[in-house]
């Protein structure tokens, strides 16, 4: 078996235009994006000379203006369309979210509507025995599973259909602008549901223009222009590459500014090297984890009280900034994020020259290599400044326990539970040994502390 | 080749579309699926009365079973082919949103067709044993091939609604030209007459051209002569059953890529 999930190869569609007359709704993205009037050509090309891959379990988003052939590439994925040139393959069975609901037949019950359905995406109907009870509970209208689909609200319509849709155990799972659908508790189901999803392997392509899906979901982005990639790569800055290309659009940026982007936007691949981009009004000259004296710290044990300092250098004054920093893991995982725009810190004036200081009392991460980012940008996402990986640093812990957070914690134990705690130092010491060296030292008193781990010996 | 696997393959999708059909055609209205059987039913005693009381037809007799065995076949082709010219337009949701085997749609339509086709059926046996009761005709053992016959239509009208399916949807005319074909293609049928009594060569000769033909003739024999089919008429019958589908499978073959950006 390859290990992509989804390959295309120089993949382009052209759209035939066809006589006088011939309505065609798929043209939508040609119209937008050429004047048919001065273009006379018979075809449109809504994606040209596109070739990426996806790889099993990754989460990939694509973004783009409207017309910009987004839905065109994820038809061509899920086989709807076929390419003019170039080649697809996609391994697995695909499901693809492109209309909810879009099979259901008005006259005939819910429950009759998921049979049909489950089948058309591929599902037996066994399979879908199942997982009938499942879907209903999903959607969350079992009360009127036995009626006409045609008494629905628009709501439960689309319920219905991301229920069953996802429960069609995809190997790739195609998403076009449906995790806005329903109520906010709906929307929130579907989007924990897509994270389930990602966790368990399926691999995922969205098409949407809610951009902070894209930086919270996927793992890679690509931004398709005019039918063309334009960048792909790592989410946050795909995103912010495109918001600074829209927002260029509509005001003119100052000109050093310009000359400062074209400077900051070198993506690298190395994980280990820092990766910065920007428009560059202000900049984030200095990024550093401190301790409580301002010292540099490049490791840090628990308990030790931290800062994340941030040296700003102002070129063009702002009204609308942000600060935010992001602690990850070296695997990608984020540890914590936050902004002062989400802490209800609003910004007034950036004059001038300053110092930002993240204080944490303590910063009890599990053992492991981190990263920090830091960055400035507008409240709607526009950087100024983003330094992904601005530090890296290495935690390190006596305790070998896992995950990314470590509450502060103690055990304790009551009745007829016998425990004695053993020093981690020798933890690797065969445990004969170790009782000897224990019983040569004088035996320490079962005290609980804050934050000190105390463990069970067997 | 590829066709026929894929058809293999969603059969459970066509079955079920097929009875989301029926059951969506008479949900809703009180006597629900009995209009299946009524239909056909009103219909034979319209015709029982008219021409028995008010045009009774020398043809041959009784007039109205044979007229019945000959008209069940032929509405089952003009109905499946004339709704398959919209089947993928109708539901261009589904060619252009879901992943969805376009093939599927005509022949959920020809499959639905076929059910109300086979639903008279029983219609037609009851009234012949009542005329038979009545001593206007003899059953006869060739009525059980039937179902021999049917499949060999199916396969005749499947493919012929393959080729309108997909055809239809790139020339939208096709389904007009093919309603007024239709309603000439059933005078140029022997249904209302017996293909020997014509008396016009060269109409004759448009009567044999008809592919239809064979198929009406030969049900009118086993229905109602109680004589097994010609051999021309089964030759010609097996023909264009194959013909039919071979056309159907090439030209939707041709046309499958282009129709969800067609429609």
């Amino acid at each position: 078996m390859p290990d992509y999930a989804i390959a295309l190869t120089n993949v382009s569609k052209s759209y035939r235009l066809w006589g006088r007359g011939s309505q065609f709704a798929t043209l939508k993205s040609a119209l937008l994006k050429r004047d048919l009037a001065l273009t006379p050509e018979t075809s449109v090309e809504a994606v040209r000379d596109v070739s990426f891959a996806v790889d099993r379990g990754e989460a990939f988003g694509i973004i783009g203006r409207n017309g910009s052939g987004k839905s065109t590439l994820l038809k061509l994925i899920s086989g709807i369309l076929k390419p003019t040139t170039g080649s697809v393959r996609v391994n697995g069975r695909v499901a693809a979210l492109i209309e909810l609901g879009a099979g259901f037949h008005p006259e005939i019950t819910g429950r009759e509507n998921i049979y049909i359905n489950g089948i058309m995406l591929g599902l037996s109907r066994k399979e879908i025995d199942a997982r009938f009870d499942q879907i209903v509970a999903f959607s969350g209208i079992p009360d009127f599973i036995d009626q006409p689909v045609k008494t629905y609200s628009s709501g439960m319509y689309v319920r219905l259909g991301f229920a069953v849709a996802v429960h069609v155990d995809p190997d790739v799972l195609l998403i076009d602008e449906v995790l806005s659908v329903g109520d906010e508790e709906f929307a929130a189901k579907c989007v924990a549901k897509i994270q389930e999803m990602k966790y368990r392997g399926v691999t995922l392509v969205f098409v949407t223009h809610q951009l902070d899906q894209v930086r919270n979901l996927c793992d890679r982005a690509l931004w398709l222009d005019h039918g063309e990639p334009e960048t792909i790569g790592d989410p946050v800055r795909v995103v912010d590459a495109y918001l600074q290309a829209v927002s260029s659009t509509q005001t003119v940026p100052p000109r050093a500014a310009t000359d400062e982007t074209k400077k900051l936007e070198t993506p690298r691949d190395d994980p280990n090297e820092e990766e910065r981009w920007g428009s560059g009004e202000v900049v984030l000259s200095r990024v550093a984890l401190v301790d409580n004296r301002g010292d540099e710290l490049v490791a840090l044990g628990p308990g030790t009280p931290v800062a994340i300092e941030m040296d700003i250098t102002v070129r063009v004054p702002q009204d609308d900034f942000v600060f935010g920093i992001g602690i990850y893991h070296a695997d990608g995982t984020c540890v914590y994020g936050t902004n002062t725009d989400l802490e209800g810190l609003m910004p007034e004036r950036l004059e001038s020259n300053g110092r930002v200081r993240f204080i944490m009392p303590a910063l009890d991460l599990v053992a492991g290599t981190y990263r920090i980012d830091a960055a400035i940008h507008t409240r709607n996402g526009r950087a100024f400044d983003y330094r992904r990986g601005a530090i890296r640093f290495v935690a390190g812990s006596r305790v070998h326990d896992i995950g990314v957070y470590r509450p502060k914690h103690q055990w304790k134990f009551e009745g007829g539970i016998a425990i004695k705690e053993i020093d981690l130092e020798q933890r690797n010491v065969p445990i004969e040994v170790a009782e000897a060296m224990r019983e040569a030292r004088k035996p320490k008193t079962f005290n609980h502390r804050d934050t000190e781990n105390t463990e069970k010996s067997q | 080749m590829e066709s026929l696997r894929t058809l293999y393959r969603y059969r459970q999708l066509i079955a079920a579309l097929t009875a989301r059909d029926l059951k969506a055609r008479y949900r809703g209205s009180i006597l629900g699926f009995f209009w299946s059987l009524a239909n056909p039913l009103l219909l034979l005693t319209v015709y029982t009365v008219v021409f028995t009381f008010f045009f009774p037809s020398n043809v041959v007799h009784p007039y109205p079973l044979f007229l019945f065995s000959g008209i069940l076949p032929w509405t089952f082709f003009s109905a499946a082919v004339l709704e398959s010219t919209t089947s993928i337009s109708s539901n261009a949701g589904l060619i252009k949103k879901v992943m969805f085997p376009a093939e599927a749609l005509p022949l959920v339509t020809v499959a639905s067709h076929l059910v109300h086709f086979a639903l008279a059926m029983p219609i037609l046996l009851i009234a012949t044993v009542g005329f038979a009761l009545h001593g206007d005709i003899t059953l006869s053992a060739t009525m059980l091939l039937v179902p021999f016959l049917m499949i060999l239509q199916t396969l005749f009208v499947a493919g012929i609604a393959m080729t309108v399916a997909s055809a239809s949807v790139l020339f939208r005319d096709l389904r007009d030209i093919l309603t007024n074909l239709m309603q000439l293609g059933f005078f140029v049928t022997p249904i209302l007459y017996l293909i020997d009594r014509v008396a016009s060569r060269p109409f004759r000769a448009l009567l044999r051209l008809n592919p239809m033909t064979p198929f009406v003739v030969s049900y009118q024999d086993v229905l109602f002569f109680g004589h097994l089919p010609g051999i021309a008429d089964t030759l010609l019958m097996l023909a264009y059953a194959f013909v039919s589908v071979a056309m159907g499978i090439t030209v939707f073959g041709r046309l499958r890529d282009t129709l969800a950006e067609a429609i």
